[in-house]
């Protein structure tokens, strides 16, 4: 049995518009973002990998399980959709707990596992409501617990931090780093990059349904050899390591930054500028500190698509 | 493995009762089921006024008279014969009436003459007599047949076939079991169901279950008040009679019968109609022009229909009015009929090839609400 999420070659078109084309990815354990803008084959991607939509060409496989085996392959994924609909009448408990009875789960055992992931997702005191008297952030998370309500091997998650305030999210980063620790495979969909960005092991960029990079965020970078890094040289005297930066033949642009305590240069091969720096350093040349200023996912995207669609 | 799909349908079943018996937009399901209760209930209000109104031309004759007695009267008879043979009548009304004195008299000359009217009201208890005398004659005579379970029977058999089975039922299936599924993509909640780890065919199951449990309590309880409310004005012997001694306890039975293998059929049908289309209004219309033109298809085609076979089980048949053109005979009487165990059989099969279709159907679905 396979202990990837494998995708491929798939494509899928809804008539004839492109969701995702040609797509071949292999996922490992751990927290991997499909980052893009709105439109870009994110949900088209996780619908795929939960057998909601099948594929036009191609094949997807979760940890070995087909996607139209609904019934074994639900007992290790859960997924959080982006659908913020729910079945009528139900309160925040009910809706967990009819998802474990229908999954086969006696009654003694789905009441205490309804209330183990719901004291998870901090809604205890408001799970004897109705969902339709729920918040957005309060609606993501009781679509959180009923995700991760039979601790799923593979946790799909459609921009899973919508609409919760700055402590619902990090409590929820906490709750995704304690679930991948555990060796699962957590897939986080998000246009928000920053975020994504602190939490990943791993990013899957796409673009209008195309994979236009994968794999670790600081491996996407080195990928694109062709694009120049930029580098923040924190330091005392900014304007005079600026002029000698400039004599270097490694730096193609310096900028001074706009706190005077720093410089942000560009260069195209990074490893020999370091060594470069090193030199000057124990020439006696006053550098505080040395870090990429763009190895982000923000930074990336901006590469491989332009500016304009990354900040869309 | 059955013992967990068996679970699943009944966590299925749970979640389906609460939107197939409550959810504001089926109220009309039971408007229509409470329509032909509402009928019988009138028509017993009705029957019980006329019958205690004979009860009290009764408690006034002077002697107790049978039908044959109430027949005996005949036109042109004097009235001092028609009080010889029934007594002073109970109810009697006289008035005087002007009328030509002849009828191809010319009207610019014609004389009118007076003519003495009286109107005499027997009964038997279960039939009115009311003769009409002018000028101490009998001039006409109206004996009004009072209800009898066997004739109200007929009556019954008409409302059943004709509002009960044909729109009731089928409307209150289309309502029911189209929004099944259809209604959930509306309400964009179906991921719920596709999202846990059962089989999508056991999900349709359950919704079938949950759809057949709704309309089957809806409809059995609209057919047993219908039954109650016809039975319900006559007198109890007549009652007795009429169950134990002319099958009116058996054809109860067979209408609550045909009432669930209808819920069954036509919830096959519309299950499959709701998986199938988008808009519920063409295979509606589709599935009721099929059903309505059933009796002039060919034999093989007729047997596609959940009505033929449903028309075959219903125990009492509606006659044709004399003179009704054989194209509506057609509709009302069943030419055509089958026996009770290949009916029953054919829905079944009917139902079970409408199943498997949407259980093929429920397969292949695909969760894509924007095209909704």
């Amino acid at each position: 049995m396979s202990d990837r999420i494998l995708f491929e070659d798939v494509s899928k078109f809804y008539g004839e518009i492109l969701g995702v084309n040609r797509v071949n990815l292999s996922i490992p354990p751990g927290i991997t973002s499909l980052v893009g803008p709105n439109g870009s084959g994110k949900t088209t991607l996780m619908n795929l990998m939960t057998g909601l939509v099948r594929p036009t060409r191609g094949r997807v496989e979760i940890l070995g399980y087909q996607t139209d085996d609904s019934e074994n392959l639900f007992k290790i994924l859960g997924y959080s959709t982006q659908f913020d609909a729910f079945p009528k009448g139900l309160t925040g408990f009910q809706f967990v707990y009819s998802y474990l009875r229908l999954a086969g789960r006696d009654r003694e055992s789905a009441e205490q596992l309804a209330w183990r992931v719901i004291e998870r997702v901090n809604l205890v005191d408001t799970a004897q409501r109705n969902i339709a008297g729920y918040s957005k952030g309060m609606r993501q998370r009781i679509r959180l617990a009923q995700a991760l309500a039979h601790d799923p091997k593979v946790l799909v998650l459609d921009e899973p931090l919508n609409g919760l305030d700055p402590l619902a999210r990090s409590e929820m980063i906490a709750l995704f780093r304690a679930t991948a620790a555990q060796g699962c495979y957590v897939i986080i969909s998000s246009h928000i990059l920053h975020e994504v960005d602190v939490i990943s092991d791993q990013v899957v960029l796409l673009s209008n349904g195309y994979v236009v990079a994968e794999g670790q965020i600081s491996t996407v970078r080195g990928e694109i050899q062709e694009h120049p890094t930029q580098i923040l040289i924190r330091c005392n005297h900014p304007r005079e390591l600026a002029a000698k930066m400039l004599e270097n033949e490694l730096t193609i642009e310096v900028a001074i930054h706009k706190d005077e305590r720093g410089l942000l240069l560009k260069t195209r091969d990074a490893d020999r500028f370091y060594l470069a720096l090193n030199d000057m350093a124990l020439n006696g040349v006053d550098i505080e500190s040395i870090a990429p200023a763009d190895d982000d996912v923000l930074s990336v995207y901006e590469y491989l698509i332009g500016n304009e669609e990354a900040v869309r | 493995m059955k013992r967990l799909w068996w679970a699943q349908i009944k966590a299925v079943v749970r979640l389906e009762m609460r939107k197939t018996f409550f959810a504001r937009r089926g109220l009309w399901i039971y408007a229509i089921a409470a329509l032909p209760v509402i009928l019988f209930v009138a028509y017993a209000i009705a029957t019980s006024t006329q019958q205690h109104r004979r009860a009290t031309v009764v408690s006034q004759s002077e002697r107790r008279l049978t039908y044959q007695d109430l027949q005996t009267v005949k036109p042109g008879m004097p009235s001092q014969e028609v009080i010889a043979l029934l007594g002073k009548p109970p109810i009697r009304f006289h008035w005087t009436d002007r009328q030509p004195a002849s009828a191809d008299q010319n009207p610019e000359n014609e004389t009118m003459v007076e003519v003495q009217r009286e109107q005499y009201h027997y009964s038997d208890g279960q039939n009115d007599l009311f003769v009409e005398l002018a000028d101490d004659k009998v001039e006409s005579i109206n004996l009004g047949e009072g209800s009898n379970p066997r004739q109200d029977s007929i009556v019954f058999a008409g409302v059943f076939q004709f509002f009960f089975l044909r729109l009731a039922i089928f409307f209150g299936c289309l309502g029911i079991f189209m929004n099944l599924f259809r209604g959930e993509i509306l309400d964009r909640s179906l991921h719920f169901y596709f999202l846990a780890p059962v089989r999508r065919e056991v999900v349709m199951a359950g919704k079938f279950l949950a759809g057949l449990l709704a309309t089957c309590t809806i409809f059995v309880t609209s057919e047993v008040l219908q039954t109650i409310a016809f039975l319900w004005h006559f007198p109890a012997s007549a009652r007795v009679v009429y169950l134990y001694h002319n099958h009116g306890l058996e054809h109860a039975a067979i209408y609550l019968g045909v009432t669930l293998l209808a819920c069954i059929g036509y919830g096959a049908f519309f299950l499959v109609a709701g998986l199938l289309f988008r808009n519920p209004i063409l295979p509606a219309a589709a599935i009721l022009i099929w059903e309505s033109i059933n009796p002039f298809l060919p034999g093989i085609l007729k047997q596609f229909s959940v009505i033929y076979y449903l028309k075959s089980l219903c125990p009492v048949d509606i006659p044709s009015a004399p003179g009704t053109p054989p194209v509506l005979s057609l509709l009302i009487s069943n030419s055509d009929p089958v026996s009770a165990p290949v009916a029953v059989l054919g829905i079944f099969g009917v139902t079970l090839l409408a199943l498997y279709a949407s259980s093929l159907q429920v397969r292949r679905m695909q969760i894509n609400y924007t095209t909704e």
